[in-house]
């Protein structure tokens, strides 16, 4: 426990004092402010302040993560370039405990400017429409629908570039995220809007009132991980994307070890 | 050097499902052609995001007579040369094939390879001038993904501004075929001056020898 909170600590702080930690969502929100400024519309014209929320952290959701994972993708790999991952390895601190301590510490600060955007978001809100629950609201939709997101982002930044080169990582993850993600259903066969989708198609429905239908295109082989929308299939998409974090995180320590026997 | 062809061979991938799955010959056909006009330029972004940044002797290479700037524009050249490779072989194919004149919005063979060169260098300018400036191949690479990504998830919203349809790297297969000769030479004069933007801080700053502390 005491090597997961130093590790956690340490990594928290270095990723944290990072500009471009703050660099990356500043361009996001500079394009979203020159491109984007008509989604504005789409924000305000929802009928409750909670679908306003849920609507535009949908948007957000679908842009900030790719520069997440993209910033997330040397930090494991790192150890070994730099070469001190023998000498991590010869200390008391158990590897597994640094993994996971390094996981926490880095995903967290690296998330800390994407709800800052968020929060801005809830604020500028509150100020046009005169409800402040809207920043609440943003809190909310962070922990609950953003965070599990951004965990199965990490897991997969972190395990992944120690079994390809880092930039290929980059450039696939992005296509990736864009395929599984923000691709409507009807256009291709696609993950967006399953129960896997970190983008929280179902939690955003279920808990956020976002108010457009999930698309079952006929034929879609991917239509079995689309069920009703109900409490317990936005609670297992939350899961299940919390097991596979676990699962890539778990796969992450299994290649580490092996490299270090 | 790997990520161009992984991209090639996904797209093929997926243009292959679809044929799989009886979709038409132009819905397939835009995959296709998406994969010159989206996937290449975004490894092309990617890789020249990565040039610089993490050079273990940085110093070293500072005292040669060849200076670390011009390593860095070779490296570029280099990996650029290697994706017209690419892309050449792939357009040529498609055209052979049959499969290039299938998309409404293709353009002729010559003209038409503006489809992947126009994008490709504009985000590669894109990558190379954020890493010029941030020393961090992460943050520039986070750059080149969130420019493309926006432009993918926003495609509507620009193609409703004129001065951002200019912009729009995807103007074949997403955009408005009526600007596409003028799109496409925005597109290179942008990277033209994104290159040169670059260039100059690359020959100015001590701090190009080191990355940003990682």
């Amino acid at each position: 426990m005491k090597s997961f909170v130093a590790t956690a600590r340490y990594e928290f702080t270095m990723q944290w004092r990072k500009r471009s930690v703050w660099i990356v969502t500043g361009v996001l929100a500079l394009l979203l402010v020159a491109i984007g400024a008509g989604q504005l519309t789409y924000v305000f014209d929802a009928s409750d302040t909670k679908t306003a929320m849920a609507r535009a952290a949908l948007l957000l959701q679908l842009l900030l993560p790719v520069g997440y994972g993209s910033l997330l993708a040397d930090r494991l790999v790192r150890d070994r370039q730099i070469r001190i991952a023998e000498v991590l390895d010869a200390t008391p601190a158990d590897a597994t405990a640094r993994l996971a301590g390094k996981y926490a510490g880095s995903c967290a600060a690296t998330a800390v400017p994407i709800l800052v955007l968020y929060l801005v978001v809830g604020v500028a809100y509150g100020i046009a429409e005169g409800d402040w629950a809207a920043a609440g609201w943003v809190f909310a939709i962070f922990v609950v629908i953003t965070l599990p997101g951004l965990a199965f982002v990490g897991a997969a930044a972190l395990a992944f570039p120690l079994v390809m080169p880092t930039p290929l990582f980059r450039v696939l993850f992005v296509g990736y995220w864009f395929w599984g993600n923000a691709v409507t259903p009807a256009a291709m066969p696609t993950t967006a809007q399953t129960l896997l989708a970190p983008e929280g198609a179902y939690g955003l429905r279920q808990f956020f009132g976002y108010d457009e239908e999930i698309m079952r295109p006929r034929g879609d082989l991917f239509n079995v991980l689309r069920p009703e929308v109900s409490a317990t299939t936005a609670v297992l998409s939350i899961a299940l994307l919390a097991v596979l974090s676990v699962l890539l995180l778990a796969g992450a320590n299994a290649v580490q070890s092996r490299s270090t026997r | 050097m790997l990520t161009p062809p992984s991209v090639l061979v996904l797209g093929m991938i997926a243009a292959a499902a679809q044929f799989g799955a009886g979709e038409n010959d132009a819905s397939i056909a835009r995959t296709l052609i998406g994969v010159l006009e989206m996937l290449l330029p975004l490894a092309a972004g990617g890789g020249a995001a990565s040039l610089i940044g993490h050079d273990p002797v940085a110093e070293l290479v500072a005292s040669c007579p060849t200076g670390y700037p011009v390593t860095l524009v070779r490296r570029l050249i280099v990996s650029l040369t290697w994706i017209t490779v690419l892309a050449v072989l792939a357009s040529t194919a498609l055209i052979a094939t049959g499969w290039w004149d299938r998309w409404p919005a293709a353009h002729a063979p010559l003209p038409g390879q503006l489809t992947w060169l126009s994008p490709v260098l504009f985000l590669a300018a894109l990558g190379f001038l954020a890493g010029a400036v941030l020393r961090s191949p992460g943050t520039a690479a986070g750059i080149v993904a969130v420019v493309w990504l926006t432009q993918q998830v926003l495609n509507s919203l620009m193609q409703s501004s004129p001065a951002a349809r200019m912009l729009n790297l995807f103007v074949t297969t997403r955009g408005m075929p009526a600007d596409w000769t003028v799109n496409r030479l925005v597109l290179l004069g942008g990277a033209v001056v994104l290159f040169l933007f670059a260039w100059l801080v690359l020959t100015r700053s001590e701090a190009t020898y080191s990355g940003e502390g990682s």
